[in-house]
């Protein structure tokens, strides 16, 4: 249980900012004295943190899974000639800056979720494609040798030696994509995804820095949060695998 | 080399297939009638004439055929055909303007359109792939790269792409344009350079006193997990609160919003990568080195600007580059709360829904960073120490 201690918390005082900001009327009052509202109500801060996490985590499952399938493909003999062009891509593209690529998904797919979803799939399946790869091509040929020599197929070999094993690494790859997108979502509201990013770009609009407060700091305590939450799926994974357990 | 063929390339033909289903496919381009209105599609056939289609597709195909056909010099001929081929691209782009801009109304202007867009980015693939294959060294990468560009800035001086609205959006603001660039690489070297002297300091007491290690990783990991609409929002209650209370500080141009927050935001960001890379080198220098220039009499101080810091320097570049690649990006982000730079174009484009003042932001915001990672990458291999036993080992070698 201690390993989900903090994760736990931060979702706690996240959602406790969440469902009671307007609490806090007062405080946010003494920011910004000389204006009606302090307390964004154009849309409901739960609604625009679910929106948020929906487009991070939808994402990220897309990303993730298109990554690793391509990263796996470019390790197996099939796909062994794209292999130098695909990890190529993975570290050329990161040169990228997530808010370009955001921008050039404007006049390609116009504004909204879709263009905001399409360009944090893109953006974020680099940093996973760059681990698998890193991952699967960097094991010792010795284990997938030892395991073939014990009469496993191809396809065992990979999903009972390899991917545990380069498991960490691509975790920790999806850990960097999710990180990236749950900023870069923020960043969303400017091409019309409704994310926390709201209540801050209509605050920076309005001059209202009562506003622009309440969103930075929600986006701030779900980057927190999810943070946390991926530093203690490693160290389970690191438990489960570094654990004896008898192969297959 | 051997007198046997190169075996037959999969990469390349699968690419060149996919550029030929896409030119087909997608708009070449469009003509607007103003800055705002969509625009009508043209296809590669209506937009480039049954010459510019031939070309292209022909052009393709024998990609492919070089590709697949038994050569021996395969990777070199692809090398200087699609060298060819990016210098030519835009030309694609005059024939359509040349034949579709319609003459008598001065506001109309073509843009390019996602099959250009596709041709463009499948060609460069194809290009890395080759020059990959090649093996060839960063000299005949910047060659290349130097020709393709060249060939490019002949075209837009010559005044071809004039009415690509794209150039109309630079032409109407030339000066802004060049106060954005200012901006853009004062805000962005400037942190750089700040969190490079800031993270020094700090790795240097962190190998003095190992008290220093866990709080100081703690916290630059920390900063860098905010999200950088976050970090720019947090900052700006207590600067305005600061300048409230001191007004001297206005008087320097600090406030609540503009280069101020923009800035130390920047320099927070900058600090994980810095002091993560000037650590590890300085610290996993191989102490049997450290030992040797002990034994030879050097003293502390020369051990440490003789022997650690030159071994150090190659890592140490490194952090620079992927702090440099990752200000360039965040400066744009940072026009938000009124800093200037190329992301002022980017916001206000898309306020305004005018595309193309988007692509006038975010075009040179992605030339700069990748341009930081040319440069810094270069610097990293020159200043990668080679003691002379290696390069005698090498000349003799290759001689």
């Amino acid at each position: 249980m201690r390993t989900w201690r903090t994760p736990i918390l931060w979702l706690a005082v996240l959602l406790a900012l969440v469902l009671g900001m307007e609490a806090l009327e007062p405080l946010f009052r003494l920011i910004q004295p000389d204006t009606q509202g302090v307390i964004y109500r154009r849309e409901s801060f739960l609604f625009l943190l679910g929106n948020h996490v929906l487009l991070v985590l939808v994402s990220a499952t897309i990303g993730t899974l298109a990554a690793v399938a391509g990263g796996i493909f470019a390790t197996r003999p099939l796909g062994r000639d794209f292999l130098p062009l695909v990890s190529q891509i993975a570290s050329i593209g990161q040169t990228f800056p997530p808010v370009a690529v955001l921008a050039l998904a404007v006049p390609v797919l116009g504004f909204g979720e879709g263009p905001t979803l399409v360009a944090l799939v893109l953006y974020g399946l680099l940093p996973v494609l760059r681990n698998t790869l890193a991952g699967l091509d960097g094991l010792d040929p010795a284990v997938t040798e030892a395991a073939r020599g014990m009469g496993m197929s191809a396809r065992q070999v990979l999903f009972q030696v390899e991917i545990p094993l380069a498991g960490r690494v691509i975790l920790a790859g999806i850990r960097t994509s999710v990180t990236i997108n749950i900023a870069t979502a923020a960043i969303g509201s400017t091409i019309g995804a409704r994310t926390l990013g709201d209540p801050v770009i209509a605050g920076l609009v309005n001059g209202n820095t009562a506003y622009v407060l309440q969103g930075a700091l929600l986006i701030g305590l779900l980057a927190l949060m999810t943070d946390s939450l991926f530093e203690a799926l490693e160290n389970v994974w690191a438990r489960r695998v570094a654990s004896p357990q008898p192969v297959a | 080399m051997s007198s046997l063929d190169e075996p037959p390339n999969r990469v390349i033909t699968a690419l060149g297939l996919l550029a030929l289903v896409l030119v087909w496919v997608l708009d070449l381009g469009t003509v607007q009638p103003n800055r705002i209105v969509s625009g009508t599609g043209y296809g590669l056939f209506d937009a480039a004439g049954w010459f510019g289609a031939v070309t292209v597709s022909v052009g393709l195909c024998a990609l492919m055929a070089l590709a697949i056909l038994p050569l021996r010099r395969r990777y070199a001929l692809l090398g200087v055909l699609l060298t060819l081929a990016l210098t030519a691209l835009p030309d694609l782009l005059v024939v359509f303007t040349s034949a579709h801009l319609p003459r008598e109304s001065p506001y109309a202007r073509t843009a390019v359109g996602a099959g250009f867009w596709s041709l463009l980015f499948l060609l460069v693939l194809m290009l890395i792939e080759v020059v990959g294959r090649l093996r060839l060294g960063r000299r005949g990468q910047l060659g290349i790269l130097v020709v393709i560009l060249a060939g490019w800035a002949l075209l837009v001086r010559q005044g071809g792409l004039d009415s690509l609205s794209l150039m109309r959006e630079f032409e109407s603001r030339p000066d802004e344009f060049l106060q954005a660039l200012r901006a853009h690489l004062a805000l962005a070297l400037g942190a750089v350079a700040i969190s490079f002297v800031l993270a020094f300091a700090l790795v240097l007491k962190m190998m003095r006193s190992e008290g220093w290690r866990r709080p100081v990783f703690g916290v630059v990991s920390f900063l860098q997990t905010i999200p950088s609409l976050a970090l720019f929002g947090l900052l700006i209650a207590p600067l305005s609160a600061l300048t409230a209370a001191f007004p001297v500080l206005q008087g320097l141009g600090i406030r609540g919003i503009g280069w101020a927050p923009a800035l130390l935001a920047l320099i927070a960001y900058s600090l994980l990568p810095m002091v993560r890379n000037t650590f590890v080198a300085l610290t996993e220098v191989p102490e049997a080195v450290i030992d040797a220039g002990r034994g030879m009499g050097m003293t502390e101080r020369q051990l440490f600007l003789q022997a650690r810091l030159p071994l150090a320097m190659p890592v140490i570049i490194e952090g620079v580059r992927i702090t440099t690649i990752q200000a360039m990006g965040l400066t744009a982000v940072a026009a938000l709360i009124g800093a200037g730079g190329f992301g002022t174009f980017i916001f206000q484009g898309l306020g305004q829904a005018a595309m193309d003042l988007v692509l006038l932001g975010a075009l040179p915001t992605i030339g700069l960073a990748l341009a930081a990672d040319v440069v810094l990458s270069a610097l990293a291999t020159a200043l990668q120490p080679r003691p002379a036993a290696v390069l005698q080992h090498k000349r003799t070698s290759s001689g």
